[in-house]
């Protein structure tokens, strides 16, 4: 399981990593992040790309920082540091509870933020969590810089929105510092999640006021569960177990998920509505006890 | 059924002896290198120069391989040889195989006109590295003809299903039905006939190291000489000569310690196979090291895949009292041991009960899936699974509790023959049910999980109690078959001990493998407690097959008796020697001399004697100081046979002793099953095994903790899961679930010793102990946990779709609405 | 296309290397076949087990899953680095004491993220040694004793406040 031959460049700045994907189009060129995800994939030899650019050495893409309501975080933040980070676990607790979800330790320790949102996992936390957050999605082309929302950057399994020359620079995240639970069902401790649901409360007095989940696992992407949050909008939060029940089965009404050798559609669909209730309920309870 | 009639059973030993190193924890002889980093592994012994193979496997299930493109696969850098099926063919004979008719269900080192399984190889690529033979692999071209695969056990066996091998103008390998004991009187008499159908899937051994070899060819003596993680039958290792067309006498496998093997090493051939045509073809030499793919899909050990269909003859008392055994067992592609998997059945197919008769019939059926080989317990453990799943739904039937059943049933006077004729050597399986109880906190249990059941959790309680059989003999190999082609009746383990002049000793292993279990620490500690010495001054050696003596290695539990055997057999020629030669340098008569602590002294004066030491260096050195007849050195060997096999009767009702060191365990998990979720987790974990007399109880309770590990797999994770079209959907360890540290509970062990009375020491085998007994406690425990709900689960690996499904049809979760 | 051949300078343990490779070259292939440190093992090559776990400044990472090339300036610490000279490591010796070993080939990369464990936390409880250790599969040992063997090395660690590699 020896990967395949490819043409390698670690630059030093931006403009050159993105000036070497146009260059080398022709190869199929990718960027090389913490390559915990494409390198795998080239053992297997599934992934070919002929040239390879190395973003370890461009200066830039890491660091986490607020920028007044946003959290910015460069796209080569490892995980492991985004895990560890007082500031997001102030700012962004669902990101930092989700990101401490993402496999194991090792993994984190080279994976990037950036790595794991562009490669567009179905099966994978983050993605859910932008969705979830509202994040805007940063990525420089050849044509300068654009902001994607995280709703539209998802566009398939391991397909996003953005072009071949783009490279994702960083994840803007409104600051949600309160009620939040990201909680996930897989077979083995940290393998890929069969279901992870993430989940954002804001109570309004007694009320939720506002919600925001998304959901793995039952979509070729992960998704935003609207019809849960339209449920939930106004719920008692003082005892949200009829409003969280009935969320989840609204949610899971719309869906019609694949099946596969971990699950049938319709095992899919109970543990969906299972830990769709338990995230709003954690998420709650978590909103209740910070005031 | 006990001694009165039966012949041949060796002499009762007496074990009274005070033991000084048998039966200590010591730390293991071979552990300081494995923590070193160095320890030498098979790919670790990769010289410069040394070329690299890749194997091309099959996408198809079941396809004609009409033509190969290998031009530009071997015009591709660094490429010295591609080398496809067709010309594997010629270049080989077929496999050593042990079918039952392997001329009509030919197995090749490549597929040669067709493959009949995805992943079997179809070619191999030799270059300079193995980066470069992959990326040559990519370059072959291959036209096949797909074919309609069969995947399904069942529909392989009826008729006009897809024929695995047209040869054989079947897809039953073998089938046959075996009475023992008066089956249809005791059904006749019986109250109640309890049956169930059952399905255990596939699961494997997967240690992390693959399987890989070495080889090189001279041409200059026309010799092979192979270093390689796989041994065990070295006895059968002029079987691979054949396959290399080599006389044996031109073969020499060497064995390297391997990284764990839980069967799937087992006279695994085909990489060392592969190597060696490989350095032929190209004169160099080749090494051939499976990618984790290649040992997911291509390994030739995939463990036993059973369907039964079983009726338990009960009386309302609870009695036991017959049995009738219909299983289908999914041998995949090529059937390389012949049914030997239900031999290990056989050998303790009533458990630890006094079941009086037993109706067993096998059909082995054929697929297009990777063949089964051995898998800890290799058959044994799925019986054990079967029977006491049966036990379980008798009590629930009959209304009874459980454990009360299996007392009642217990074999209780021993030696004592079972239907089959096997011999049970000793036990007390009262005692370590009353330990497992105890040490399970029984009755705490029972309280917690009526307790939580009043809050809407469900907890079980799986107590099951089944027997671990070791030391297998040559003939459950053939007496499947009324005139079998070679009734063999051989089975031998050797070791020999040589003194040097210093008193040091160095104790050779003949083809004995190191798998991760400890051979090492075994034969030092069994040289220690012979000489008085310390086991960290034995020197041990691992001797290839060539010029060594016959032996047959690791499997069955085997290990430990015949070493212990092997040494007590060496050291008994030593010390013979060893003691005239003490007498003549002392002038006393021999038989007035005792060994004592180390050396040979006249009885009752340690004033006067000779040590080990002064003993060697005299007789390596000083020949002239000794009589005419005796020869320089100090040494000895032994060729340890079998200590105990009967023949089977020509009518196959009796198929004499065959597996008779028999140990026995109690297994006693906890789970909770979560019914929304289909997740089984461990709220507690008692064993109890008795293995007779424990050499080193700290390494034996290390297997069984790791064997139970892999027992939890194959309860609720692990299944090799090919879909209806034969493709491999657990081709990775992304899909084929291995435990983890948090799938693993802390487990509370005991451990009961009655010792064998045919065995040195006493010992009896007891390293696949912890899996053979694992699956059967977890269904029962996730079965205990469900029964409220009217849910059984019948089929292995309880994943929690299985869980969910059953769930969902017995109308008990809210997920059957989208 | 031809092969590319990148120069990467990096230490491993406390030993300056320079050497050209191919950028391909996966790390672990890199450190057993060139540098001849055969002690960090390859079991799946797709970043599941654990076996081939070495420290990368510090953190365990899965050298079957990296590439040479992305260790370039780094300092990399193997099983090798452990001992110093006869005498084993404290984890080294509480394997061995507690026999958290059996085949013996996950044992490196258990040892080195037991090392990034106990550097981070010099007093787990056996419940974060096993909930920490699940990054590492092991076949033979079913986990117990080696979760005793980290607590041992813990204990004695703290004694005499030796740092873990």
């Amino acid at each position: 399981m020896k990967p395949p031959p490819f043409s390698y460049a670690a630059p030093t700045t931006l403009a050159e990593a993105v000036g070497l994907l146009t260059e080398h189009a022709e190869a199929e060129p990718r960027v090389l992040a913490g390559g915990q995800s494409l390198i795998p994939l080239m053992n297997f030899r599934l992934a070919k790309p002929g040239y390879l650019i190395d973003l370890r050495n461009v200066a830039g893409l890491s660091g986490i920082r607020r920028e007044g309501d946003i959290l910015v975080i460069g796209a080569m933040t490892r995980m492991s540091e985004v895990e560890r980070s007082p500031e997001v676990a102030v700012a962004a607790p669902l990101l930092a509870e989700a990101v401490g979800l993402v496999a194991h330790t090792p993994i984190r320790n080279s994976g990037t933020i950036g790595g794991s949102l562009a490669h567009a996992d179905p099966a994978a936390e983050l993605p859910a969590v932008a969705l979830a957050s509202d994040a805007d999605l940063v990525a420089t082309g050849p044509a300068g810089t654009r902001r994607i929302a995280a709703a539209e950057f998802f566009s398939g399994p391991f397909s996003t929105a953005l072009a071949p020359d783009e490279i994702l620079t960083e994840i803007r995240l409104p600051l949600w510092p309160g009620g939040h639970a990201f909680v996930e069902f897989s077979r083995i401790h940290a393998n890929f999640a069969v279901i992870g649901v993430a989940a954002l409360i804001d109570l309004d007095g007694d009320r939720i006021g506002r919600a925001a989940l998304a959901i793995t696992g039952v979509a070729p992407t992960a998704i935003r569960a609207t019809a849960a949050e339209g449920v939930l909008a106004g719920a008692d939060a003082t005892d949200v177990t009829a409003a969280a029940a009935e969320a989840a089965g609204a949610t899971v009404a719309g869906l019609t998920p694949a099946g596969d050798l971990n699950a049938s559609p319709q095992t899919r669909l109970a543990l969906a509505r299972t830990y769709l209730r338990r995230g709003i309920e954690l998420a709650t309870s978590r909103a209740r006890n910070e005031r | 059924m006990t001694t009165a009639n039966r012949a041949d059973a060796p002499p009762v030993r007496d074990h009274s002896a005070k033991r000084r190193w048998v039966g200590q924890s010591i730390r293991r002889v071979e552990d300081p290198k494995f923590l070193l980093g160095r320890g030498g592994y098979i790919a670790d012994r990769i010289t410069p120069g040394t070329l690299h193979a890749a194997v091309l496997r099959s996408p198809h299930a079941h396809a004609r391989i009409l033509r190969f493109e290998t031009a530009q696969a071997l015009a591709a850098p660094g490429v010295h040889a591609v080398i496809t099926g067709a010309d594997a063919a010629e270049l080989c004979d077929p496999m050593p195989d042990f079918g039952p008719d392997p001329a009509r269900h030919t197995w090749r080192c490549l597929a040669a006109e067709k493959v009949r399984y995805v992943g079997e190889g179809v070619a191999v690529v030799v270059a300079d590295s193995r980066y470069l033979a992959e990326d040559a692999l990519e370059l072959i071209a291959v036209e096949y003809e797909p074919l309609p695969a069969v995947v399904d056990p069942e529909r392989a066996l009826a008729e006009g299903a897809p024929l695995v091998h047209e040869a054989l103008e079947s897809n039953c390998a073998y089938e046959r039905t075996f009475d023992f004991g008066d089956v249809e009187r005791d059904f006749a008499e019986a109250d109640v006939v309890v049956r169930d159908r059952l399905r255990w899937h596939r699961s494997g051994g997967q240690p992390l190291e693959t399987v890989g070899a070495i080889a090189e060819y001279d041409p200059g003596t026309g010799s092979f000489t192979i270093d390689t993680n796989t041994l065990s039958f070295t006895s059968y290792l002029f079987m691979a000569a054949n396959t290399l067309k080599v006389p044996a006498n031109k073969l020499d496998i060497r064995p390297v310690p391997a990284g764990g093997s839980f069967g799937s090493k087992l006279f695994a051939n085909k990489p060392a196979v592969i190597a060696a045509m490989c350095s032929r073809a190209t004169g160099r030499k080749v090494a051939y090291i499976e990618d984790r793919v290649d040992n997911i899909s291509n390994c030739d050990h995939h463990g036993s895949d059973r369907v039964y269909e079983v009726e338990l003859a009960m009386m309302r008392d609870g009695t036991m009292r017959s049995i009738k055994i219909d299983v289908i067992d999914d041998y995949g592609a090529y059937i390389q041991f012949g049914v030997g998997h239900h031999g290990n059945a056989l050998a303790q197919v009533v458990g630890p009960y006094t079941i009086g008769s037993v109706r067993y019939q096998v059909r082995a059926a054929l697929t297009n899936k990777n063949q089964q080989g051995a898998y800890r317990g290799f058959g044994s453990e799925v019986n054990n699974w079967m029977l006491e799943q049966m036990v379980e739904l008798a009590a629930r039937e009959l209304g009874l509790d459980p454990v009360a059943v299996r007392r009642k049933n217990f074999i209780r006077e021993f030696p004592y023959f079972i239907p089959t004729g096997n011999v049970y050597d000793s036990g007390d399986y009262d005692r370590v049910l009353d330990k497992a109880l105890e040490l399970a906190d029984y009755d705490h249990w029972r309280a917690e999980q009526k307790r939580l059941r009043e809050e809407g959790r469900y907890i079980g309680i799986g107590l099951i109690s089944a027997q671990e059989r070791s030391v297998f003999s040559a003939t459950e190999f053939w007496f499947w078959f009324d005139e079998p082609g070679a009734p063999v009746t051989s089975t031998p383990e050797s070791v020999s001990l040589k003194v040097d002049a210093t008193g040091g000793i160095t104790a050779i292993l003949y083809s004995c493998a190191f798998w991760g279990n400890s051979p090492e620490t075994m034969v030092s500690q069994f040289v220690a407690e012979e000489f008085d010495c310390s086991p960290y001054d034995v020197s041990v050696v691992y001797h290839g097959s060539r010029d060594g003596l016959p032996a047959t290695g690791p499997g069955g539990s085997r290990t430990t008796v015949m070493l212990a055997g092997a040494v007590e057999g060496a050291a008994a020629k030593i010390k013979e020697k060893a003691r005239r030669a003490a007498a003549h340098l002392l002038e006393i008569d021999p038989d007035d001399m005792e060994w004592s602590d180390g050396g040979f002294q006249v009885k009752g004066d340690p004033e006067r004697k000779k040590s080990l030491g002064e003993i060697a260096v005299m007789l390596h050195l000083f020949k002239h100081s000794f009589p005419a007849d005796m020869e320089s050195g100090l040494d000895g060997s032994k060729v340890y046979d079998h200590p105990y096999t009967t023949m089977p009767s020509a009518d196959r009702k009796d198929l004499g002793v065959f597996y008779p060191f028999m140990g026995h365990a109690c297994h006693v998990p906890v789970v909770e099953v979560n019914i929304e979720t289909g997740a089984v987790t461990f709220l507690h974990y008692a064993a109890v095994h008795d293995c007779g007399t424990l050499v080193n109880p700290r390494s034996l309770a290390g297997h069984i903790v790791g064997g139970t590990a892999q027992g939890i797999g194959t309860a609720l994770y692990e299944e090799y899961v090919y879909d209806e079209d034969g493709q491999l959907l657990s081709s990775s360890y992304l899909d084929y679930l291995i435990p983890s540290a948090m799938e693993v509970p802390e487990m509370t062990i005991g451990h009961v010793e009655t010792p064998s009375p045919y065995t040195p020491h006493g010992v009896k085998g007891g390293g696949e102990g912890g899996r053979m007994m694992a699956p059967a406690a977890i269904n029962a425990a996730v079965n205990d946990a469900l029964f409220p709900l009217g849910v059984r689960l019948t089929e292995l690996p309880m994943t929690p779709e299985r869980i969910l499904s059953a769930l969902r049809a017995a109308g008990r979760t809210g997920g059957s609405t989208g | 296309m031809a092969p590319t051949t990148c120069t990467i300078s990096l230490t491993v343990n406390g030993h300056p290397h320079v050497a050209g490779v191919e950028p391909r070259r996966l790390l672990v292939d890199f450190l057993r076949e060139d540098l001849g440190l055969v002690g960090t093992h390859i079991g799946c090559e797709h970043g599941v087990c654990g076996t081939c776990t070495v420290l990368l400044n510090g953190a365990s990472i899965r050298s079957c899953i990296t590439f040479a090339v992305q260790a370039d300036g780094a300092e990399i610490s193997t099983v090798e680095g452990l001992a110093h000279g006869a005498e084993m490591h404290p984890l080294q010796d509480e394997f061995s004491e507690k026999q958290g070993l059996q085949c013996g080939y996950c044992t490196p990369g258990m040892l080195m993220r037991a090392c990034e464990i106990l550097a981070e936390n010099p007093d787990p409880t056996p419940a974060e040694v096993r909930s920490a250790i699940a990054s590492n599969l092991c076949r033979c040992t079913g986990y117990q004793f080696i979760t005793e063997a980290v607590i041992g090395a813990a204990a004695r660690m703290r004694a005499t406040k030796e740092v873990a590699s």
